[in-house]
């Protein structure tokens, strides 16, 4: 231990030439080194899009939108069952999904102290956490071993799991980015609270609210492990023929609407599993080709869904 | 002026058409009954996919109890002995996992520190939105990628090479022993394929992490005559610690959970070698496999086991993460960086 | 203990790249305001001509010119936006921080241009340290707060660095009341320690010039107090220059003040109005707006 005076001079003095070019070198190298982390992480990215692109664009034909799969080892035939099949299996989803969704992100987002309240906060971490084969798991526990066969019932309300804690979240935080004045102003008119959600809050949050569903859309389209054991697959699906055929043979609506959920479906994402694992080039290129609609459809959704927010966020602003 | 005519209402509480006619009116009563139900609908649902599971794994439970998930050199999983041991599901969750996170986090520092610091303005955006693709893309194209290019381009003449280096080593050498498949199927392949699914999980969240540091701290750092790197290295990542240790732990989360990409490139076989380079399986590979044509119920409730055990690892793992980087936000201080 | 630096700079055996410029042979004078220097015989020790900074489009500083005399206390002075932290945040190059800052002119340290093309930027704030508005030590003990610009300069032997670090804590006057937690937390210390914390970190690093950025505005007036002491004794070893909104800690603490002014409300440019000894300044100044608002009546 030294005193202020004596040994003062005892003190080693800073000399910056001594490793300064070395701080200078570390300095560079490692910042260089960053980006190229950065460029090397993005070259997955092109690479697969590139790849899905090229592979999948040698097989895409209109017969590819508009038909069903031919028997194994046969050419052409198209997924159209698989693209009807994500298109059922999404209107289920959203539909199971989206309005409790809603409505839990606004209790939540009135009463976020509340025990029900953290709860819900608590078990919507929980529930995106859930792997998805496990949702899969409790779709088939719950709806298929109940019902006794494999239906796009079951796998819409496994993707509805699945985009639920999203739309959850994300109605939650724009609920709670809207002015607080909206909310008051409606009630000081004497609005009653659900008025006031549905005719102003509701629609001040939409356009963030959208940009949600459609973040959820995207990645339910995307799922495949829950649909394994809950809508299984189906390669005769088609819902022109089931609607046509109902009304040939005088069935009623309800059981036309029976038969279209009820079956089990393919979706892009399982039909592109499948078609992987098979032996036959023909199946496997139809894979890549499923692999680019796939990411087409995702791609798209999640640019509209940029656009939303930006529009929205302006909007808000403008506010 | 006419004086306003107001309309004789009656004012009879206790009738049931003014009940009734006042819950039309308002409407309060069933709207926080409608919401507070959707809500208890969220919590019903978390339990109800745990209890569900819990019951159907009882009867493996009853019958193969912990000895199912302890660490074992040989380990069998027969439907028709119905002698299940899960651990090589276990291990190669884990495996994979924990080494794609190994992999991940260099790569998903480095491009947080790039984009929050380093990185121009209107760039930022743009290269944000491009590694949040990344994740975007489904699973099972990032394994059907995996199949037919990843994995005889890359991953074979990498796992050759890893073998001839590594395998020889003391300790290390028992993870790269053995040769990898021609065609790639392995550990390491799963390893790779996850480490890119989660790096954009890791990197978003460090990156709002750094962003949400006061520039109070970089000015202090610079005032001292540091470099950037030395900035960002000594001040910057150890006040963001505990964040960053948040998104780690949310990344493995993510890839405990992954199925898809995993199930199509890890090989599934239970071959007994610990190695990185030879084919395994994970928990949820195996049940994705064999659930669908489960040999008899045992086997189904065997599989469905496997399952509790991810599951309650996922949740375990999902709510440490957020609970730190619940903590980071708590902490920052009021002015954040622009 | 008086750590002569200002030799290093001009030893042609340097291979230290922080390149001597060339000297303009006379500084020049605006159209507006002359350049100013203290009357009496100072050594200059950072000299700053022609000074504008513009950030984008808007003109933050026009065409100051100064000259800070070594080992004096320097304040400036002025109403609030009139451009005082730009200016001594030029100082040590930390509005390079900011986007779209563009800065002519020539700031002189030791007689080189700091805002040179071959100038090294870390070199320059180490030797022009900087204590801010708000305490900001790192989240380290306060130990490692201190030691962490030592350690950057390769000092790594342990009984170097509790020497260094027992040194910059006494001249910060900080040490009596920190020696036996070193190795807590820096940012459990009060809010007149932690500055004083952060004064001691700026010391640690060797510097020529402490610039102060309103260092007590944050802090209660026993603080602050003990702050302006700690200026005075700093003074006999360091330069300081020193940001302050109150007038009266300036006629306290400094020997010379320069009072800054915006030019005009449509342009906002900040310049400098009179630069004098602080009793000129306070008691007897030349130009009316600087009396105007020493007197008080606006500001």
């Amino acid at each position: 231990m030294i005193t202020n005076q004596a040994s003062a001079n005892s003190l080693p003095l800073i000399r910056p030439e001594i490793n300064y070019s070395r701080r200078k070198l570390a300095n560079k190298l490692m910042l260089s080194f960053t980006g190229l982390l950065t460029l090397a992480a993005l070259a997955p990215l092109v690479w697969i899009i590139g790849f899905v692109a090229i592979k999948g664009s040698q097989t895409i034909t209109w017969a590819f939108f508009t038909q069903l799969p031919r028997p194994l080892g046969m050419a052409g035939g198209g997924v159209l069952n698989a693209i009807e099949g994500t298109l059922i299996l999404t209107i289920i989803a959203a539909f199971f999904a989206i309005p409790p969704g809603i409505l839990a992100a606004i209790y939540v987002a009135d009463h976020p102290n509340t025990p029900l309240g953290a709860s819900v906060r608590f078990s919507t971490d929980v529930l995106s956490g859930v792997p998805s084969i496990i949702v899969g798991l409790f779709g088939y526990a719950l709806v298929v071993k109940t019902q006794g066969h494999y239906s796009a019932l079951a796998g819409g309300l496994a993707l509805a799991i699945i985009m639920f804690p999203i739309i959850v979240r994300t109605t939650e935080e724009m609920i709670k980015l809207t002015p607080r004045n909206l909310r008051e102003g409606s009630l000081a008119l004497g609005a009653p609270e659900w008025k006031t959600y549905l005719s102003v809050i509701l629609p001040a949050a939409i356009k963030g609210i959208i940009t949600g569903i459609l973040l959820a859309v995207a990645r339910a389209s995307g799922e495949t492990a829950p649909l394994l054991f809950t809508a299984l697959g189906n390669e005769r699906y088609e819902i022109g023929q089931i609607i046509s055929s109902g009304i040939r043979s005088r069935q009623g609506v309800w059981s036309i609407f029976n038969r279209i959920i009820e079956q089990p479906v393919d979706s892009l994402p399982l039909t592109l599993f499948k078609y992987s694992q098979q032996p036959y080039p023909e199946r496997v290129n139809q894979a890549w080709a499923a692999a680019l609609v796939l990411i087409g459809i995702i791609l798209a959704l999640n640019i509209i869904a940029r656009l939303w927010v930006n529009y929205s966020s302006s909007n808000l602003k403008g506010k | 002026m006419q004086p306003i005519q107001m309309r004789a209402v009656s004012l009879n509480t206790s009738s049931l058409s003014y009940k009734i006619r006042k819950q039309l009116r308002y409407g309060d009563k069933p709207w926080s009954g409608l919401l507070i139900g959707m809500a208890g609908l969220v919590v019903l649902l978390m339990f109800a996919i745990g209890l569900l599971i819990w019951n159907g794994s009882a009867e493996a439970r009853l019958q193969a109890g912990l000895a199912f998930i302890l660490p074992t050199l040989d380990a069998s999983w027969n439907p028709i002995t119905e002698n299940y041991q899960a651990w090589p599901f276990i291990y190669g969750t884990l495996a994979t996992s924990i080494s794609a996170l190994a992999i991940a986090l260099p790569i998903s520092l480095g491009i947080a520190v790039f984009l929050s610091e380093l990185c121009p303005e209107w760039l930022r955006q743009p290269l944000g939105w491009m590694v949040e693709l990344l994740a975007a893309i489904p699973s099972v194209i990032y394994g059907l990628w995996g199949i037919y290019i990843f994995l005889p381009q890359i991953v074979a003449p990498l796992g050759s090479l890893m073998s001839e280096v590594f395998g020889s080593l003391p300790a290390l050498g028992l993870l790269f022993s053995g040769s990898i498949p021609e065609s790639g199927q392995s550990r390491l392949a799963a390893a790779l394929i996850l480490s890119i699914m989660i790096t954009p999980t890791i990197a978003a969240v460090t990156r709002d992490v750094l962003l949400a540091i006061s520039s109070s701290q970089r000015e202090a750092a610079f005032a001292l005559g540091s470099t950037q790197w030395e900035t960002i290295w000594q001040v910057l990542l150890p006040y963001g610690l505990s964040g960053i240790l948040g998104a780690v732990i949310l990344g493995l989360g993510r890839a405990l959970g992954e199925t898809m990409a995993v199930t199509m490139v890890i090989g599934n076989s239970i071959e007994g070698s610990a190695s990185l380079l030879r084919p395994g399986y994970t928990m949820s590979s195996v049940i994705a496999n064999e659930f669908a044509e489960a040999y008899n119920a045992m086997h189904t409730s065997a599989l469905i086991y496997v399952s509790v055990i991810l599951f309650i690892l996922s949740v375990l793992i999902n709510i440490l993460a957020r609970l730190m980087v619940w903590r980071v936000a708590r902490q920052t201080p009021q002015e954040a960086r622009a | 203990m008086e750590i002569n630096q200002s030799s290093r700079l001009t030893d042609k055996n340097r291979t230290h790249p922080f390149i001597l410029s060339e000297l303009d042979s006379q500084p020049q004078p605006s159209a507006q305001y002359p350049a100013f220097a203290p009357k009496e015989a100072e050594q200059i020790i950072i000299e700053i001509k022609n000074l504008s900074l513009h950030y984008g489009k808007f003109k933050a500083l026009g065409d100051i010119s100064m000259s800070i005399p070594q080992n004096k206390i320097t304040a400036i002075i002025g109403p609030s936006g009139c451009g005082k932290s730009t200016l001594l945040r030029s100082l040590n190059r930390m509005n390079d921080l900011t986007p779209k800052v563009h800065i002519q002119g020539q700031i002189l340290l030791d007689k080189v241009d700091i805002l040179g093309a071959n100038v090294d930027v870390v070199e320059v704030r180490r030797r022009v340290g900087m204590v801010f508005q708000r305490p900001n030590p790192f989240p380290k003990s306060i130990y490692e707060n201190v030691a962490y610009g030592p350690r950057l300069y390769g000092i790594r032997k342990r009984l170097d660095l509790d020497n260094l670090v027992e040194y910059s804590l006494s001249q910060a006057a900080l040490w009596d009341e920190v020696k036996d937690k070193l190795h807590q937390s820096g940012m459990a210390l009060s809010g007149g320690q932690q500055q004083r914390l952060c004064i001691a970190r700026a010391l640690a690093v060797q510097p020529e010039v402490i610039l102060m950025d309103e260092p007590a505005s944050a802090l209660d007036p026993v603080a602050t107090l003990r702050i302006e002491e700690l200026m005075h004794t700093l003074k006999k070893s360091y330069t300081i220059v020193i940001v302050t909104h109150n007038m009266q800690q300036a006629a306290r603490v400094s020997d010379f003040t320069a009072f800054m002014m915006i030019d005009n409300p449509a342009t906002r440019t900040g310049v400098l109005v009179e630069y004098d000894k602080t009793i000129k300044i306070f008691t007897n100044p030349e130009n009316k707006q600087t009396e105007d608002y020493v007197t008080g009546r606006f500001g």
